[in-house]
This record gives C-alpha cells, sequence and structure tokens, in this order.
C-alpha cells in the first residue's frame, strides 16, 4: 500500500500527462487513454460501478479494478489534478480524495448506451458494420465496447486474461481501440462438435454441451438470459457505448421467443437497432421489409434504420428504390455503403465452405480442410502473399503443392482418423522433406508419432493411433480440459525473431524434438518452449494459433518453399496487424462518408 | 398447365427446383417445357437449331426429356464487360445495350409472348421460371421475368426462398409485401429450399406465413450435398457429380432430389392444382373471348 502511495504522490507532484507515449505497456487499455493516474489516488474506492470486490488467493477480500477505465479518461485526470490544485492536496490517502471523486463521478461517468445491429441473413455484413462503427466513434473519442451475445463460429481466440471470444469482436475491439478484449464481450460462445451438439463456452469458460433442442429449452430460458443481461450491464459501467451485433436473422419467428441474440439482447439492452442488408445477393428490399414487419410490434419500434450493404456498381440505380421502400416499411434508410475489399479475418466456416482456393499468388500452399477444421483464421496472412491457397480434401489436391499446411481441428483424433481414410496422411508423408509442412494446434498434433485418446475424449472410445510420425512426439488427450493461453516470444531458428500467437487446445505433447520457440504466457509471465522443427526436413510444429500474423516465422515459412526453381522472395511481406490496422481505417472512412452518423448518434442518445 | 417458379434472391434455387418441378411432371407423363422469359448469364448452350439460350433451361429441357431450343429462353442478356451486354431475342443478338442504351422493351416483350405462345400450345404445361428477385424496388417497372410475366401471361407463381443463410420467412413476406397487388393474387405457394436437420421446427413459423399471406408451403427440401449445372457466377458449385456423361450425372442428381423431396413429403398435389389452376384461368379467358 505504501508503495502504491508513494506512486500517487509522484503522480500528484508531476501533474496532468495525458497519454504516456513512452512507457513500454502503452497502451495498456485503449489507444488515446489519458495515463496521468497510472496508480489510481481513489484506490479502494468500493464503487461496484467501477470495479468489484475479489477474494485473493489466500481468502482475504482484494477489491479489484482492473477493467475500470474511469480513471484513464483525460476529463476525469484534468479535473483530478485542478480540484488537487484547488485545495492544496499533495499526500495520497488525503481524506479529501473521497469528495474529489464524488464529484469526478458526478460529472464523468454515466451509463453507456447500447446499440444493435442486426442482419436480415447471415453474411449481411453485420460485423463489419460494428467494427467500422467502433473505428469511427473511437476515433471521435468515445470508448466503446463491441458486443455478441451468442456466436456460432469455429474461430475462437484466446484473451489475455486466458478467456476465448469468437474472432469478429477481437477485431471490433481492434476497431474500437482496445487492447484487452475481453469474454463480456461474447459471453456466449457455440463451438459446433458435430451436426447438432455443440460446445458452449460461457464467458470464456466451457460451460457444457448441449444439442438445439437443450439449449433452446433449457440453457437459454434458464441461464442464458441473464448471462446477456449481466454482460450487457457490465459494459454499460465500463464504456461510452455498447455497440451489438446480432446473429443469424432476427425474424426466425419459429424460435422468435427464445431468442437472446438479436431483439431478445436489444430489449436487455434497451438498445435502437439497426438491420443490415446485403445487397449482393438480390432481393435486398423483400428481406429488409420482411425483417421488419416479422418482429413483433413492441421490438419492432426498436428498429431505427435500414443499412443497404455491398452495393456493387451504381448506388445510384439502387437508390431509385428507396422512397418506396420507406413508404411500405415507415423507417428510414440510412446507409447505402457500396462493395468494398475489405482484409479482415475470415468469419467462420459458411465464408469457406465453399471456396477450393484463396488468394492468386504463384506459389501454392495446400492447406488440409479437414471435416472439423477451427481457426483458419490463422491462414488468412497467407493470402496476402505470393501464395494460392489450396483447400486439400483429397490427395490430389496436394499434387503439385509447394508447402503444405495442417491447420487446427475441432477434434484431432476424429480428423486424423478422416486424413488417414482419404489417403491425405499417406500423401503427406511421402511429401517428408520435398516441400515444408507446418502443423498448427491439432495438426501439430497429429505430426507426432502417436496419439493417445484413454478416456475416449476426442473420439468417444478409448484408443491410441498413430500418427503421421513426423516428429517424435506422444500426444495424450488426458482430461476434459483446454489449455487458452495468449502468448509472445521469439523464433529459436531462422533470426530469431518476434513472435505472438494463442493456445486453444485439449491434449498435452511430449516431445523429443528441437523446440521451435520460446514463449512467455502473458497472463502469469512463464517462460517456456513450444513446438518442434526439424530444419532440414524443413518440418515445423507448434501449438501456437495466429502464428503467421507476425512478419519472422511466416518469411521464415515461406522463404523455405521452392517455386519453379526459385526461392520465395518475403522481402515484401508485412506484419498482418498492420494491415487490419489500414483495412479498419479504410472501413470506417466508407462507412462514415456513406452512413447518417448524426442519425447514428441520435440512435445512441447523443444530441445535436 | 402452367407455373412461374420465383426466387426470393439470386441463388434461391429457382434453377433445380423448376428442374424438379419439370421431373415431376415428365414423370407423371403432363408434357412440361421450361421457360424463362428472360436471362442474364454467360453460360449459355447452344441448341440445335442454331441460337443460344441459358445453362438453366438446358438443363430443365433435358429434365423434361426435351431437346434444348431458343424459345424456352427468348430473351437472353450477355455481359460483355465495362457494362455493356449483349441482348439477345429469339436466339440471335439483337443489340448491345448497356452505358446509356436501353434495351428494346418491345421486342423483348414480343418476343416472349411469341415463344410463350409456340411452347404452350406444343407442350401440356410451361414451367416457367423468374428471375432475380421479384421485388426489387428499383427494377419493378422494366421487370420482365417475374411479376412482368405474371401482368402479361397470368401465370400463377410459386416462391422459392433458400434458407441457408436464414431470414427466409422475412424474405417470403417481404417478397409478397412488395409484389404488386395487381398480381399478388397470383401468388400461390413457397417453397423453402436447402434446409439442413429436422424441418420439423419450422412448423410454427411456416404456419404464421401461410395466414399472414394465404400463400400455402408446397414443401422443404433438404440440403443435398449435389451439384447442378451454373447458370451464373453467383452459383456455388459444389457437392457431388458422378458419371462420364454430364447430362446423365445432372439428370441422377435431379432424381435424387425429386426423391428426397416425395419422401419429405413435399406437396406435389398441392404444386399440379396451382398449375392446373393456370389451366383454367386460361380457359376461362379464351371462353370470355370467344363470347
Amino acid at each position: 500500500m505504501d508503495c502504491i502511495k508513494k506512486k500517487v504522490n509522484e503522480e500528484l507532484q508531476r501533474g496532468w500527462i495525458g497519454s504516456d507515449l513512452a512507457c513500454n505497456y502503452h497502451p495498456c487499455h485503449f489507444t488515446g487513454q489519458d495515463c496521468t493516474f497510472c496508480y489510481c489516488p481513489f484506490y479502494p474506492c468500493h464503487d461496484t460501478d467501477l470495479g468489484e470486490m475479489l477474494v485473493g488467493r489466500r481468502g482475504n477480500e482484494v477489491w479489484s479494478c482492473s477493467d475500470c477505465l474511469f480513471i484513464h479518461r483525460t476529463e476525469v485526470c484534468q479535473f483530478i489534478i485542478s480540484e488537487v490544485g484547488r485545495l492544496g492536496v499533495t499526500e495520497a490517502g488525503d481524506p479529501r480524495f473521497m469528495d474529489i471523486f464524488a464529484e469526478a463521478k458526478k460529472r464523468f461517468w454515466h451509463e453507456g448506451s447500447a446499440l444493435m445491429v442486426v442482419g436480415a441473413t447471415s453474411d449481411a455484413g453485420k460485423s463489419i458494420t460494428v467494427a467500422a462503427l467502433c473505428r469511427i466513434l473511437h476515433r471521435r473519442g468515445y470508448i466503446v465496447a463491441p458486443f455478441k451475445s451468442q456466436n456460432m463460429s469455429l474461430n475462437a481466440k484466446a484473451t489475455r486474461m486466458g478467456t476465448e471470444i469468437a474472432m469478429a469482436q477481437t477485431v471490433q475491439a481492434k476497431a474500437a481501440g482496445l487492447k484487452t478484449p475481453d469474454s463480456h464481450m461474447n459471453p456466449i460462445l457455440l463451438k459446433p462438435k458435430g451436426d447438432t451438439v455443440s460446445q458452449v463456452v460461457v464467458c470464456g469458460k466451457p460451460y457444457a454441451d448441449y444439442d438445439v433442442e437443450s439449449y433452446y429449452g433449457e440453457f437459454v430460458p434458464g441461464p442464458g438470459r441473464s448471462i446477456v443481461r449481466e454482460n450487457i450491464a457490465f459494459l454499460k459501467r465500463h464504456y461510452d457505448f455498447v455497440l451489438m451485433e446480432g446473429a443469424g436473422s432476427p425474424a426466425e419467428i419459429n424460435i422468435y421467443d427464445v431468442d437472446i441474440a438479436n431483439m431478445g439482447a436489444a430489449r436487455e439492452a434497451d438498445a435502437d437497432v439497426i438491420l443490415v442488408v446485403n445487397v449482393e445477393w438480390g432481393g435486398a428490399f423483400a428481406y429488409a421489409l420482411g425483417t421488419i414487419e416479422l418482429i413483433p410490434e413492441e421490438d419492432r419500434r426498436r428498429i431505427k434504420g435500414v443499412v443497404f450493404n455491398n452495393v456493387r456498381g451504381d448506388t445510384e440505380r439502387f437508390r431509385t428504390g428507396i422512397p418506396e421502400f420507406e413508404r411500405l416499411c415507415g423507417v428510414p434508410v440510412i446507409g447505402v455503403i457500396p462493395h468494398g475489399d475489405f482484409v479482415l479475418p475470415s468469419e467462420d466456416s459458411e465464408a469457406l465452405r465453399s471456396v477450393a482456393t484463396m488468394g492468386h499468388g504463384r506459389c501454392r500452399i495446400a492447406a488440409v480442410r479437414y471435416p472439423r477444421i477451427a481457426n483458419f483464421t490463422d491462414l488468412d496472412p497467407l493470402f496476402l502473399e505470393d501464395v494460392t491457397v489450396v483447400f486439400a480434401e483429397r490427395p490430389e489436391d496436394l499434387d503439385g503443392a509447394d508447402a503444405i499446411v495442417l491447420p487446427g481441428t475441432k477434434n484431432t483424433v476424429q480428423d486424423l482418423l478422416w486424413m488417414e481414410s482419404a489417403g491425405i496422411a499417406d500423401k503427406v508423408r511421402s511429401l517428408r522433406g520435398k516441400v515444408p509442412i507446418v502443423g498448427i494446434c491439432g495438426g501439430y498434433q497429429m505430426m507426432g508419432r502417436e496419439l493417445r485418446d484413454p478416456e475416449g475424449i476426442e473420439g468417444g472410445v478409448s484408443r491410441t493411433l498413430p500418427g503421421l510420425g513426423l516428429f517424435d512426439m506422444t500426444t495424450t488427450f488426458g482430461d476434459y480440459s483446454k489449455r487458452v493461453v495468449n502468448s509472445e516470444g521469439r523464433m529459436l531458428v531462422g533470426d530469431g525473431g518476434d513472435i505472438t500467437g494463442y493456445e486453444l487446445h485439449m491434449g498435452m505433447s511430449e516431445v523429443r524434438e528441437e523446440p521451435l520457440f520460446e514463449i512467455t504466457n502473458n497472463f502469469d509471465r512463464d517462460r517456456v518452449t513450444d513446438g518442434a522443427v526439424r530444419e532440414n526436413e524443413m518440418l515445423y510444429g507448434t501449438y501456437l494459433h495466429g502464428i503467421f500474423d507476425r512478419k519472422p516465422f511466416r518469411t521464415h515459412f515461406l522463404s523455405r518453399i521452392t517455386h519453379g526453381g526459385e526461392r520465395y522472395d518475403a522481402s515484401d511481406s508485412r506484419d498482418y496487424d498492420d494491415i487490419l490496422e489500414e483495412n479498419l481505417e479504410r472501413l470506417a472512412d466508407v462507412f462514415e462518408s456513406n452512413l447518417d452518423m448524426d442519425a447514428v448518434m441520435r440512435m445512441l442518445g447523443v444530441g445535436e | 398447365m402452367r407455373i412461374l417458379v420465383l426466387g426470393t434472391s439470386s441463388d434461391a434455387g429457382k434453377t433445380v427446383i423448376g428442374a424438379m418441378i419439370c421431373r415431376h411432371m415428365a414423370r407423371r407423363g403432363l408434357d412440361p417445357v421450361p421457360f424463362k422469359a428472360f436471362n442474364l448469364s454467360l453460360n449459355s448452350y447452344a441448341t440445335k437449331d442454331g441460337g443460344e439460350i441459358g445453362m438453366g433451361q438446358t438443363f430443365q429441357a433435358w429434365a423434361c426429356g426435351l431437346e434444348p431450343e431458343t424459345d424456352m429462353n427468348p430473351v437472353l442478356y450477355k455481359p460483355s464487360g465495362g457494362g455493356r451486354m449483349q441482348m439477345i431475342v429469339g436466339g440471335r443478338p439483337l443489340m448491345d445495350i448497356g452505358n446509356g442504351v436501353e434495351p428494346d422493351r418491345e421486342a423483348a416483350v414480343r418476343g416472349i409472348r411469341e415463344a410463350y405462345g409456340r411452347l404452350s400450345s406444343a407442350h401440356g404445361c410451361v414451367v416457367c421460371e423468374g428471375s432475380g428477385s421479384p421485388a426489387e424496388l428499383n427494377l419493378m417497372s422494366s421487370d420482365l421475368a417475374n411479376t412482368g410475366l405474371m401482368r402479361l401471361l397470368g401465370v400463377p407463381a410459386v416462391l422459392v426462398a433458400d434458407i441457408e443463410r436464414g431470414g427466409a420467412f422475412a424474405a417470403i413476406y417481404g417478397t409478397w409485401r412488395i409484389i404488386p397487388e395487381d398480381v399478388r393474387p397470383l401468388l400461390k405457394g413457397f417453397v423453402i429450399n436447402r434446409f439442413r436437420g429436422d424441418a420439423s421446427i419450422l412448423g410454427d413459423g411456416i404456419r404464421r406465413i401461410e395466414e399472414l399471406t394465404g400463400m400455402r408451403c408446397l414443401g422443404v427440401i433438404p440440403y443435398l450435398p449435389l451439384r447442378f449445372p451454373e447458370e451464373d457466377s453467383l452459383s456455388r458449385s459444389e457437392g457431388r457429380l458422378q458419371g462420364e456423361d454430364v447430362r446423365q450425372a445432372f439428370l441422377s442428381n435431379l432424381d435424387e432430389l425429386l426423391d428426397a423431396a416425395e419422401a419429405g413429403g413435399f406437396d406435389f398435389r398441392l404444386l399440379e392444382d396451382i398449375t392446373d389452376e393456370g389451366q383454367s384461368r386460361r380457359t376461362t379467358t379464351r371462353l370470355t373471348t370467344d363470347e
């Protein structure tokens, strides 16, 4: 406590500093944060709008305010400094801080408001609309949180706190300038396990498995609705705005009563709603009108605007239908967004289901598309290289491949069995040493000598099966536990460059190979090694997802590729994060110039 | 007999459902023939009479056991790049349109009327296919293949909605709402296409749409991993296609789809009633004219 007092005293002496760009940890919360009070002069404020009491490791109570952003608002910091000067406060712990706190909270704290974006269909453009709004509002100086109550996606990402949330919300949080997206933004995550059963992840932790009937029959009316309500309330306490994303269509009238992803969530958040419709497939006016009119009256009044998205060619011609549309439905059209090509992570398997290849580069990288492929956003940075990624489902698809990627899977054992029966496993074995091969997570586990599943966690029956035998490694699926960590570190090969990544997996591997990376876990700061490498055979394996995002490993791997007798030239490669940042800016620009932002601000309760 | 298959979006499955109806009618010996008044497509097929028609009607003709002919697709626009399109009427290039040049609508209507007349007098049942969505408010006034055809010839219609992307109920209801009131009574039924899972979950929604619109649900077509000819670039080419003769391979996939629809309780009886209604309506018109 004395140590904190000393720090606060230093801060009081120093005065207002704004953002501390020189700090190694900057920005620890959000871009543009005020760093005057890295240590809070109000601690512990015991105000439950800003923090909560936790039970510490030794059973003692600890006031936690790690989610509090209030003290990082410039207006708050400037107010405190001016009050401290006015009152002549010089020491931390001065009782007058309680008065300053009370006044600051009265002036600057208010519960945030929520706005929801629903789509007439899947792939309507909800995610990018929310991402664009997050960036636009962030640029205007607001602190914004993305939210999606229920997400079905195989692309999840580990947060710094060791929980997992969907990739879409991670990107939206980045758009909002947030550095630490967390599971409040995506409290319910459904991860399909088979045809009808999904693993339900609540607040970032595996909760239970449900089929469709039990999910809607038990989970939603039981814990589901209150989980949504509590998390929205949490975000409203900490952020100016909560930008919510719906799931699928809000007008599925056969399951309307059990909805917590669309209008049900809007009701919990008391949010106004924007409907986004993808124009590309045709029928957009009908989809929009039908969606609005099928929603019951008491919820329909929340819908305050329609956005027609992805209009190719001449938007003027499309606009000629708008007056009649507005007359029929009574909701104004607040945006017509032209088609644009943006580099953003793949949202879900729907987007990849129907494509055979991605990218148009010269090199051919075969990524095996198992039936349960997961976290294939790992591949996204490759699409920006001089590479064509071929999704291989048959042994022939690997013919002519310059390199092979074995991506992650929701079920290593089942997908390895599929690889064997499809003849792909033998094909991969035959290409050993001829082309570079990298396995990520489940794909890495497959590269080992043996996979043991004594409890039948992966396969339903107890068994041990041979892997691809590319590494001397044994993986055991010991219990139903999952490792979720977010790490950074460096390569132990090549130029030893920096890497970042995250682990999301069941099973532990015993590896008797040279390690590929040295990594530090972002949560407990443990330093360990990861992965396996045989440089002479061009074999690489790692548990880290997102490993191609940063340049060093991507260029190292690509530089091992020989295409048409020539080595791959990776000198133009860039970090995926920088490219993403540029694309978010461009996306926000496109939306800002084609969307009635005044209408949006009114929905958020900001008067003109 | 006649029927028009409309879709709530591009790629809703009009062509395949149309082909399935053709196949059913052919099995029942009702002598069907496919017809699509207007087609915007890059994939065309050269007919034996020296013209060209869209791939979709070619496939539907095969489903009927017929050779494709230009009358099945009287007006065809082929994109030729740079916003320009070639307008083909009756299998022959008529003019280049786009970039400010408007199509010759009168020639198109004449082409459609004549081709339809020849097909309906030579065959027992004309299975028409719409184009895109019939509810494009910005294109409604120039429509030829959807509400345009309904108004021109009084053909009863069914609406196909793709449920794979979600929002199918909204799409059906919204399309019905937007279709102008003078032709709306011709919308008799709807089909939900590409459904995965247990269709009983849709029951309440289907009943609600039936109540709201007066249309009847003909059935729910399950998603099957089958490949069919691609009408245009928006189609998804996935699924199985086996055999050396492409035509036979497509037809065997179509038979599989038809069998699945029958097994899933698709109401072919209702379909025939709707098709017949088109017949009686036309008969009535003719009698009136005769008097």
